[in-house]
């Protein structure tokens, strides 16, 4: 599984981290999210998952 | 021409200001989202209200037709446009009131301010604020909640951010809220207006001596000695940038806050469950975020003719985006009139969407989290007076309490270096 953000369409919501705190974090420039890893480890797949659905704006890309 | 229900030419009843509505919007939502998702009213001079989930969202996202510019002339106190309805005769805030390229070049400059990184250098002084404020009362076994606490919380830190003297406190935290809810027929309407220009006044005051002085770690000194787009901002912006920053962060979080505390002494077995396992308070927080939605709606102007769910939008028409309908819209959120602090996402609105979506909600969030553990630790249980309790008489704005009175058995003060 692997996962990345779209910084189009990220506006910080900062959902992804509380659903996911090991696997992004929030730029301490514009707030915006960035993934940790762009391989997703085998532990993080749920919580992953998790953070995309709750994202408001729909910027996070999950393939596999 | 369109005679659909919710068309212009088949209007439906909705007026956010009224009694009716803060009486009843969950249903009077739930209802305007089941049978007109988008619909015409002919309140306040007649707009267009979103109810569902995805059309809040794609207008939200949409700045190119969904416009939040908003123009006032200060000579004849006239003008028109901005997030409000009806329209407030008041300077616009910024970046809230403004529309791509401008926002852009705003939003940039202060985004590092409010980023998580900035938000945690303030959660010392939250905290300091928060143990202070529960000194001034803990020993009577009673307190108004909104106006000793989670008023002065926000407004306090608020203060700390721009570089405004803590002093003043009361003078500022007592018209941000009394603003919120006193009707403009009353008699002290107009010193509830002076009581905010004031604070502007100071705001600008405050600007103009840090211009003379080297460049401190607050707001309004980042605003007199930094530069947008290589140029210094005008006194104009900086009161509008005041403006939406001071208005858009005290009264909200205050809101929130009271709500939650509320709600956790009707369900004491929430309240059990949150002291016993604390990593659980940001999903309350969400959730309470969600359910309570503090800002209920916010408008836009529609910048070209757009047809969605079957509503011809006319260019020069209003629309406003209710999130607090938006966020019980059953599509998106199972359940969505319970509070389930272990939904297994919770994609709410509250902090709105797009490109506009509130800079402060980390800020918010931490404000919250320093409030709920000041009173988990010193006031674990408390009574709400509900009788003596007065919820905003309209919600259309912000869905919030002018003022809720609760007992408590007395505690002891503790140590602490600000004495208020
Ligand atoms: C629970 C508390 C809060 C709620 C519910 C809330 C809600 C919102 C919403 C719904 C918007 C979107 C406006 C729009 O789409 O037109 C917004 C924007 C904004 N909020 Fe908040 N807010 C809160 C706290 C704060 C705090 C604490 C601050 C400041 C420290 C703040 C500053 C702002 C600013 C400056 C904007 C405009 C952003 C832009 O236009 O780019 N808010 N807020
Ligand atoms: S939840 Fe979505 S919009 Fe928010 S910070 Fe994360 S990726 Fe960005």
């Amino acid at each position: 599984m692997k996962v990345g953000v779209d910084r189009r369409r990220c506006v910080g919501q900062g959902m992804c981290v509380l659903y996911a705190p090991q696997a992004f974090v929030l730029s301490d420039e514009d707030g915006c999210a960035e993934p940790r890893f762009e391989d997703v480890p085998t532990d993080q797949e749920d919580a992953v998952r998790r953070a995309f659905d709750a994202c408001p704006e729909q910027a996070i890309v999950v393939i596999g | 021409m369109n005679t659909q229900f919710g068309s212009k030419a088949n209007p439906i009843a909705f007026d956010h200001e009224s009694p009716e509505h803060a009486d009843n919007w969950v249903a009077e939502f739930r209802d305007m989202r089941e049978k007109c998702p988008v619909g015409w009213t002919e309140h306040h001079g007649g707009f267009w209200v979103a109810t569902s989930y995805a059309a809040v969202v794609d207008m939200a996202r949409d700045t190119g037709s969904f416009s939040s510019h908003k123009s006032f002339d200060p000579q004849t106190g006239t003008g028109s446009g901005g997030i409000t309805i009806p329209f407030t005769p008041i300077p616009r805030g910024l970046p809230v009131e403004s529309d791509p390229p401008e926002w852009n070049a705003l939003r940039g400059f202060i985004n590092r301010r409010f980023a998580p990184k900035a938000v945690e250098a303030f959660r010392d002084d939250a905290r300091l604020y928060a143990t202070a404020l529960l000194n001034r009362v803990i020993e009577t076994g009673e307190m108004d909640l909104v106006n000793d606490f989670t008023g002065p919380v926000p407004a306090m830190v608020t203060m700390k951010m721009m570089g405004l003297p803590l002093s003043e406190w009361r003078e500022f935290a007592d018209p941000l809220h009394a603003m919120v809810f006193t009707p403009k027929e009353a008699p002290e309407y107009a010193s509830v207006v002076a009581g905010v220009e004031w604070i502007f006044r100071r705001c600008a005051e405050e600007f103009v001596r840090y211009k003379d002085q080297p460049e401190e770690d607050n707001l309004l000194s980042f605003f007199a000695h930094q530069q947008v787009d290589g140029r210094k901002l005008s006194l104009d912006e900086v009161l509008s940038l005041a403006n939406n920053i001071i208005i858009g962060g005290v009264d909200t979080t205050t809101a929130l806050t009271t709500h939650a505390l509320a709600y956790l002494a009707d369900h004491p077995e929430a309240k059990a469950r949150l002291m016993a396992d604390p990593s659980l308070i940001p999903f309350a927080r969400e959730e309470f975020l969600r359910f309570f939605t503090p800002i209920h709606c916010l408008a836009r102007n529609v910048t070209q003719d757009t047809a969605i769910n079957g509503q011809d939008l006319e260019q020069g028409d209003r629309v406003m985006l209710a999130w607090a309908a938006a966020n019980r819209d059953p599509e998106i959120f199972e359940k969505p009139d319970e509070v389930q602090f272990d939904r297994s996402s919770n994609r709410h609105l509250a902090f709105g969407s797009g490109i506009h979506r509130c800079i402060g909600s980390s800020f918010a969030r931490m404000m919250f989290e320093e409030m709920i553990a000041q009173m988990f630790a010193r006031i674990p249980e408390w009574e709400v007076d509900r009788a003596a309790s007065q919820r905003y008489r309209s919600v259309g704005t912000i869905n919030g309490w002018e003022s809720m009175p609760i007992h408590f058995a007395p505690g002891s003060r503790v140590a602490c270096s600000l004495e208020i």
